[in-house]
């Protein structure tokens, strides 16, 4: 009976190896001010949380501008594209997560895409060039976006050794993504990173 | 009727209705969108104008305002420009944009503003290539933006662009490659041109100026009064698109331009224009071929909360008739730039900018004594409400000018206006 009870033990420890408890990850710029819309993600050792599918995920284009400018999505996600406003765009990326492009004429009209494969996904308009987005494909559920504090809070991050990547479409460093390691225990984390200047505004185009 | 056709020959509108008309009757493809509500645009304004000084340059005068008046503070409400646009779309990557445009104030004036075709093919990675080709403002003002080319953050362009509006619109076609390299973005144009002879004979005869009137397609532009001798070989107007000599743009004429746009919130722009007319060329109506080269550098620059810097000098030469002693008979060297700033408030926006300017004469026959130098000064508010948008500005001018001593005015004057705008753009 004990050693049956031993047994269901280890077996659930196995199954659930990392007990799960809040973590939180707080990003800031060189000048020490929060960093919004910065996406991270946990990789915890032995643990693994796939991202599903599912949700309506929406990038549109309204007064010249892709809106929202960044979105997260699990891997095999359905977004559209409407154009809501009265001219055409012409919405490309040429990212190797997702190489495509949309011709959208009317108002109205939208177009879907599915993304298959985890990455960042740089939007741009082939008519507007001062129309720019992002979206994140992940492939795990542990990704968060930081808020206007800063911080990603992860409710259900596992106690284990975990990699932590952060990553920002104007972050200075390579593939735009800074990475560290915690121990299990650990249950908050700061990160500074090097910001680039927005894009200035759109060369003169008439 | 022959008056009219003279000038569309001389002026190469014959090729661009050709083009025009091929396209018209092209096979329609899918994505044909020629006569849809989505490709036609209108803009137009009313405004209250109160101005004092000097009568208009509109009117034949020496005054530097769209507006002017004989000293005393003049209010009256005004037409500004009506713009009814036209964007046809031929298949995906051709289209075309035709603007015609009413123009009301001191004079009343309706035509064509801007007629071209527009190619855009899907770019390719890090490069794009894109070109325009028909009668059309080359990219150089930092104030205009739109198919209207109307003036984004106030009424009354800077003096150089105020001049790009008046007498540099030719018939070019303009070719254009942007590349992204790492964060850097660089873009390159170049452009051959025609029908641009006449650019210059409006900056030497009455200097700069600042108004947002633009020259209309075979319009004229007066002079203001020329000394009798001059009177006897120049016209009293200049047609800005007119391509003197035989045939169309036999010499014909370039610019180029490159922008830089580094990992920084700031852009660069440097332009150079040649139009490679013949400064002794003349026809039967005496307007002369001016040689008139440019260059033009620009600066944009992002300041934080939403605010904006822009500033643009440009220095250029325009030679005129035959050498005497040496030296043409007109041989005018201009200057001038000017910086603004802007800043949102919510849904409101205050401009500010300043602007000097001169040109330097050292011709045969207009030299130092036409000299000018001047600056302004320039505050105005906007706020927009959907289709609507109203301004108000307060500019003021002040000009020293020695071919106003020539017609016996007053050698330095100054003026003051204060406009207030309602647009509305569908």
């Amino acid at each position: 009976m004990v050693r049956n009870l031993l047994c269901a033990l280890v077996l659930a420890s196995a199954a659930s190896p990392l007990v799960a408890a809040p973590l939180n990850v707080r990003v800031v710029d060189a000048s020490g001010r929060p960093v919004r819309d910065a996406v991270v993600t946990l990789y915890p050792a032995g643990a693994a949380h796939p991202a599903h599918a599912g949700g309506r995920y929406v990038v549109a284009q309204q007064n010249l501008q892709f809106r929202p400018f960044l979105t997260v999505v699990p891997v095999g996600a359905d977004v559209s594209f409407p154009n809501l406003d009265p001219t055409k765009h012409h919405v490309y990326s040429f990212s190797a997560a997702k190489k495509f492009e949309l011709k959208l004429f009317a108002k109205d009209q939208s177009r879907t895409v599915h993304f298959d494969k985890p990455g960042v996904v740089a939007l741009g308009c082939n008519i507007h060039d001062q129309m720019s987005a992002f979206i994140f494909v992940t492939d795990t559920g542990w990704t968060a976006r930081t808020n206007a504090q800063g911080i990603a809070t992860f409710a259900d991050a596992p106690n284990a050794p975990t990699r932590v990547a952060v990553w920002h479409p104007y972050l200075r460093a390579p593939g735009g993504q800074v990475q560290q390691a915690i121990a299990a225990t650990q249950r908050n984390l700061g990160f500074q990173v090097k910001l680039r200047p927005p894009p200035a505004m759109a060369m003169t185009d008439y | 009727m022959g008056y009219v056709a003279r000038r569309l020959r001389n002026t190469g509108a014959i090729p661009l209705g050709c083009a025009l008309a091929a396209l018209w009757v092209a096979p329609a493809s899918a994505q044909a969108r020629i006569f849809t509500p989505d490709s036609f645009e209108f803009s137009g304004d009313v405004r209250l104008v109160g101005v004092d000084g000097e009568k208009s340059w509109v009117d034949g005068g020496f005054g530097k305002l769209r507006s002017g008046s004989d000293g005393d503070f003049r209010v009256q409400p005004q037409l500004g420009n009506i713009s009814l646009v036209w964007k046809p779309q031929f298949s995906w990557s051709l289209g075309a944009v035709v603007v015609a445009e009413v123009q009301g104030g001191q004079r009343t004036e309706s035509g064509l503003s801007q007629a071209y075709l527009t190619f855009r093919p899907m770019r390719s990675g890090k490069l794009a290539f894109s070109g325009r080709a028909g009668l059309m403002w080359p990219l150089v003002s930092l104030e205009h933006e739109g198919a209207d080319w109307h003036v984004k953050d106030s009424i009354t362009p800077s003096a150089i662009n105020s001049w790009i509006g008046e007498e540099v619109r030719p018939l070019a076609a303009e070719a254009t490659i942007t590349a992204t390299l790492g964060a850097h973005k660089l873009r390159a144009t170049a452009a051959l041109m025609g029908a641009n002879d006449t650019s210059g004979t409006l900056l030497t005869f009455r200097g700069w100026a600042l108004h947002d009137r633009t020259t209309l397609a075979f319009n004229r532009q007066p002079l203001p009064p020329l000394d009798s001798y001059i009177a006897a070989y120049q016209a009293p107007y200049t047609h800005p698109l007119l391509d003197v000599g035989p045939g169309f743009a036999h010499r014909p004429g370039y610019y180029a331009k490159v922008a830089w746009q580094p990992p920084a919130p700031i852009r660069v722009e440097l332009f150079h224009y040649d139009n490679m007319a013949n400064p002794e060329a003349v026809d039967a109506n005496l307007e002369w071929g001016w040689r008139t080269r440019f260059n033009n550098a620009g600066l944009v620059a992002n300041l934080g909360s939403g605010a904006e810097l822009k500033a643009q000098a440009m220095q250029g030469r325009t030679r005129m008739g035959f050498p005497e002693d040496g030296r043409r008979w007109i041989n005018n060297r201009f200057r001038a730039a000017y910086l603004l700033v802007t800043r949102p408030f919510g849904s409101f926006s205050a401009t500010a900018r300043i602007d000097a300017f001169d040109t330097q004469n050292r011709g045969s026959d207009v030299d130092e004594e036409y000299d000018e130098h001047g600056w302004s000064a320039m505050i105005a508010g906007k706020r927009d409400w959907r289709h609507f948008t109203g301004l108000i500005e307060l500019l003021h001018v002040w000009s020293e000018n020695g071919s106003r001593e020539h017609a016996a005015e007053r050698l330095r004057q100054g003026q003051t206006q204060l406009q207030a705008e309602v647009r509305i753009h569908w």
